[in-house]
């Protein structure tokens, strides 16, 4: 089910008025009909290496601060590809041939439909490790975690056999609603670095947040 | 090569699999293995044979030039290496397949490499497989249609080789671009493949019903090469044991599938557990049913009962269409078949055919341009046998032609192209003795074209026939001949026939009224294929009629959806206080268009457009600004303002003055861009501001983008990139603009520019968002 709201806000219209929610809502109910977010993912144990995190079961080297910082705790993490598929490209293509005005209402929806696959792939795997807790998710793209990691990682999950994702000579993946994201799998309770202290599981207890801080800052 | 599929032929498993277990690396070029370990190779070739492989295919699925580049090994070599491995480790105890799976790359229109590109890339593989000598060419793995059609139009033009072709299908039925099994069996058959099915993807078990289907959907001998099972996403292993996989493809067998082996998770133990488990078994009966099907990749189109072909893409008579034409406005075309489409079209005609066009160049991009922006499957439509070929070529699907006529010249020039590419074929039911007289020379024309198509090998559910509808008011004894030809081509030689119906209206008052009639006399006599304005109410109404007269439509619910709404919907048509202004800033096209044809009665384009059409958009524009307005409005109006516009040149046209002046600015996204919602956005609002767009489309080369401007003399371009790794192309693209004698003036926008980056890399402006745009280009160019 596609998020009205959420879609609203990548279109930059949370302000819309009646009318326009309207046509949201239409667009919101047919797209979530006839689409739906497919997923795979990976799982590797992560080895602290001083060049990056490794994941060593699907041969992957995370770079930087961002991912040391997201990953310290980790023992495992899961690389994720999601992505609304050729066809909603192939929609969205024809849409905007017919009627602009629509077609952004649509690439909204889409945008929200694709978080909500990240959402569902996130619990399922969530579900097959339960006694882990999970950081965010995390992008190529995310602080200094490089653009470039995208076609490693689509190759590390056969993204392009198994969903039809394809990644460009320039680092962009093809379907457009395309995600790619790192959930690191720690044995103790996760900062919500990314999504924020109102998700955080140290939210009552967090000295940073105490001070007016965040581990973000 | 005729295969007999009755015989059971067994294929190898897993080649990416194998070569993991060997200690390929993670990144490594599976294909370089040819050249830097050929034992693991002929390794597992031999282990497959040993197993009951009798076919194995070479490790070339990925040896194209394109993921080949950088590798410092051409094509030749490693598709020779690959070959002369599988040669020397299986002897003359298997054949031995070229084989061909993605190049890694999606196709226009979802991706950027052409039609073309591909073809060239595939050809370049099947004559070095074929030079190599492989035995037979096998194209694997595919999800696009249109990919897969370049590689088979690859063997067949380049090699004598066999051609084996499979695709992977979701639990669905459908590939990952929606290509249905009817539409993938029936292309692939038309074009010539010599065995088609199913690979990856999935497990047996997964695949079975798909497996039914597609045996149903061709005359070819199925092939089978599923997964072993699903992977856990976690580890990635596959679910089932050999004995399982084994077990599971019994069933395929005795649905029908005669070519059998493994894909992912596979490796000689299953292949070994499936030869033992099958190899008495003989495939099982099928059943095909003949029917006449064109198709795109998603609509297959089984032509059972009434279908409308859509008639307007056609100049003839059309000024409008004509300038459209002679400027390259594909745009204009392709709304022409949006109407169609929602109008209720089944196919549509395409003929590009006018003096000064040229039809082989245009046909094909009047194709693509139509493909990627509608669903319908197209009639192509040309008495020019290299155009009909040229469109054929890249339509993805099966497609008609009209038309063949029953000259021996038309007959040897039309038929071996539609037997190349697989198509439907009008046949008009004329020769060199001009138009027959009578039902029954019609009729002698229809069987001898007949006769002709299916002597090359066209079925004969693919020829249609059209007997020819005069204009009554010039010869009105003809349409009963018409008639009697129709009803003997449908119900003797069990045909489709094909009418274009209004040409017996002309040159009489009430044309839609003859029109209608001889349409529903000709729908009584079997007509089942007509070809009409689909924009015409009343045309649409009698076939909705003649639906439910027929039983085409149950329950009779088309036709009451078609009528139920119209007596609610008339008494608010009292909009009549809304202002041409009010229109556009609502978004109302229709009705924009309706009082733009009304104001034109007073005043001029000029006027409409200064007066009304440019104030309405600028308060759009300003409530945008301030937040009062959100895109999806502001495209909204500017959309309205299109309708506008359309009108004011199709006023123009049939006055046969000119268009109005307008400054022209020329759109890009740069090279290695693909995301382009950002830059169709500020085409459609500068559109409707009166700018001339030419949109020059995506992943656009620098040097494409300087040729255009100076051939085109431009004096705005417009750049977009949306990642910050397309930035340097950006830049690499004002910096040659900016080398000209006499630079252009560059705006640049999209999600990472910003004003700053603008400034550094020398553009002349940074556009916020598509209303900063028309500023800019009020700023810069004047006018407007």
């Amino acid at each position: 089910m596609i998020d009205v709201n959420e879609a609203l806000r990548y279109l930059g219209a949370s302000g819309a008025d009646e009318e326009l929610r309207q046509r949201m809502q239409t667009i919101a109910r047919e797209a979530g009909q006839s689409f739906a977010p497919r997923y795979t993912y990976r799982v590797s144990v992560v080895e602290h290496r001083a060049e990056g995190q490794w994941l060593g079961d699907v041969q992957l080297l995370l770079p930087g601060n961002s991912a040391r910082k997201m990953l310290a705790e980790c023992h495992h993490a899961a690389i994720l590809v999601c992505t609304l598929g050729l066809t909603f490209e192939q929609h969205m293509r024809s849409m905007q041939a017919r009627d602009m005005a629509q077609a952004v209402l649509l690439d909204a929806c889409g945008s929200a439909l694709v978080e909500a696959g990240c959402d569902a792939a996130e619990k399922e795997i969530a579900a097959r490790f339960p006694d882990a807790y999970l950081t965010d998710r995390f992008s190529p793209g995310y602080g200094d975690l490089p653009l470039d990691l995208q076609p490693a990682i689509c190759r590390a999950t056969d993204s392009q056999r198994r969903l039809g994702v394809y990644v460009t000579d320039s680092c962009l993946m093809n379907p457009q609603k395309s995600v790619t994201a790192i959930i690191g799998l720690a044995d103790q309770p996760q900062r919500a670095r990314i999504r924020g202290c109102a998700y955080c599981a140290m939210k009552d207890t967090c000295l940073l947040r105490k001070g007016g801080h965040s581990c973000e800052d | 090569m005729k295969i007999d599929r009755r015989k059971l032929i067994f294929l190898d498993g897993a080649m990416g699999t194998m070569l993991q277990a060997k200690g390929m690396q993670a990144g490594e070029n599976p294909e370089l293995l040819n050249l830097t370990r050929p034992e693991w190779i002929r390794d597992i070739h031999a282990a497959y044979v040993d197993a009951g492989s009798q076919v194995v295919y070479a490790n070339t699925f990925g040896a194209n030039r394109r993921k080949l580049q950088n590798t410092g090994h051409t094509v030749a070599e490693v598709v020779s290496a690959a070959v002369r491995n599988a040669k020397a480790a299986v002897g003359d105890r298997a054949l031995v397949a070229v084989d061909m799976g993605p190049l890694g790359e999606l196709l226009e229109p979802m991706g950027t490499l052409t039609f073309e590109d591909a073809y060239d890339l595939f050809a370049e593989v099947a004559r070095a497989g074929a030079e190599a000598g492989a035995d037979l060419a096998v194209i694997e793995t595919m999800t696009d249609l249109y990919e897969t059609k370049a590689a088979l139009l690859a063997v067949k033009e380049q090699t004598s080789l066999p051609a084996f072709v499979t695709m992977t299908f979701d639990e669905n039925g459908r590939t990952f671009t929606g290509c249905t099994v009817a539409s993938m069996a029936r292309t692939l058959e038309g074009l010539g493949a010599d065995a088609i099915g199913l690979n990856c993807s999935l497990g047996p078990k997964q695949l079975l019903p798909i497996l039914k289907e597609l045996c149903s959907q061709t005359r070819l001998p199925v092939i089978a090469k599923p997964n072993a099972g699903l992977p856990d996403p976690v580890d990635g292993h596959y679910d089932l044991t050999p004995a399982e996989f084994a077990q599971a493809m019994k069933d395929a067998v005795a649905a029908g599938v005669s070519v059998i082996g493994g894909c992912c998770g596979t490796n000689p133990a299953y292949i070994r557990a499936l030869y033992d488990a099958v190899k008495d078994m003989q495939p099982g009966e099928r059943s095909y049913e003949e029917k006449s099907f064109v198709c795109t990749p998603t609509n297959a189109l089984f032509l059972d009962g009434l279908n409308v072909i859509g008639e307007r893409i056609n100049p003839t008579g059309k000024k409008r269409f004509q300038q459209a034409l002679k400027e390259n406005d594909l745009d204009y075309i392709v709304d022409v078949a949006i109407q169609q489409v929602d109008a209720g079209a089944a196919i549509l005609d395409v003929n590009v055919g006018y003096p000064g066009v040229d039809e082989v160049a245009m046909l094909p991009r009047v194709v693509k341009k139509l493909q990627a922006a509608i669903d319908l499957p197209l009639q192509l439509d040309s008495t020019n046998p290299a155009a009909l070929e040229a469109g054929l070529r890249v339509y993805n699907g099966k497609a008609a032609v009209n038309s063949v006529n029953g000259e021996e010249k038309s007959m040897a020039a039309i038929l071996p192209i539609v037997k190349k590419y697989g198509a439907c074929v009008v046949g008009l039911t004329l020769d060199e003795n001009g138009l027959p007289k009578t039902a029954e020379e019609r009729i002698a024309i229809a069987e001898r074209i007949l006769d002709r198509a299916e002597s090359m090998g066209i079925p004969r559910q693919d020829v249609w026939i059209d007997c020819l509808t005069l204009t009554v008011s010039a010869q009105q004894d003809q349409a009963a001949e018409t008639l009697k030809a129709v009803q003997h081509v449908t119900d003797v030689m069990g045909l489709k026939t094909v009418l274009g119906v209004s040409n017996i209206s002309f040159g009489l008052p009430n044309r839609l009224l003859m029109t209608q009639t001889f349409l529903i006399q000709a729908i009584q006599c079997g007509l089942s294929l007509p070809i009409v304005n689909p924009n015409q109410k009343e045309i649409m109404d009698a076939i909705a009629a003649c639906r439910v007269l027929s039983r085409q439509d149950g329950e009779c619910r088309a036709y009451v959806d078609r009528f139920a709404g119209e007596v609610a919907a008339k008494p608010v048509a009292a909009a009549s206080s809304l202002t041409l202004g009010e229109a556009i800033v609502r978004g109302l096209r229709s009705d924009a268009a309706r009082l733009a044809r009304e104001a034109l009665q007073t005043e001029s384009e000029l006027q409409l457009v200064e007066g009304h059409l440019i104030p309405a958009l600028d308060k759009v524009g300003a409530d945008y600004e301030t937040g009062k307005a959100f895109l999806p409005q502001l495209l909204g109006a500017a959309q309205a303002a299109q309708s506008v516009f359309e009108v004011i040149k199709a006023s123009l046209a049939e006055k046969g003055g000119d268009t109005v002046k307008k400054h022209r600015v020329a759109i890009a996204t740069v090279q290695g861009d693909i995301h382009d919602i950002g830059k169709n956005i500020v085409k459609t609002v500068m559109e409707n501001y009166g700018y001339e767009m030419i949109d020059l489309g995506r992943d656009v080369a620098p040097e494409t983008i300087v040729k255009a401007v100076v051939e085109e003399d431009i004096r705005l371009v417009g750049l977009s990139a949306l990642m910050t790794t397309t930035l340097p192309a950006m830049e690499e693209t004002v910096r040659q603009l900016k080398a000209l004698e006499n630079p252009p003036c560059i705006m640049v926008g999209g999600a990472v520019v910003t004003e700053e980056y603008a400034q550094r890399m020398g553009a002349d402006a940074y556009a916020r968002d598509a209303r900063a745009a028309v500023e800019i280009a009020r700023r810069l160019l004047g006018g407007n």
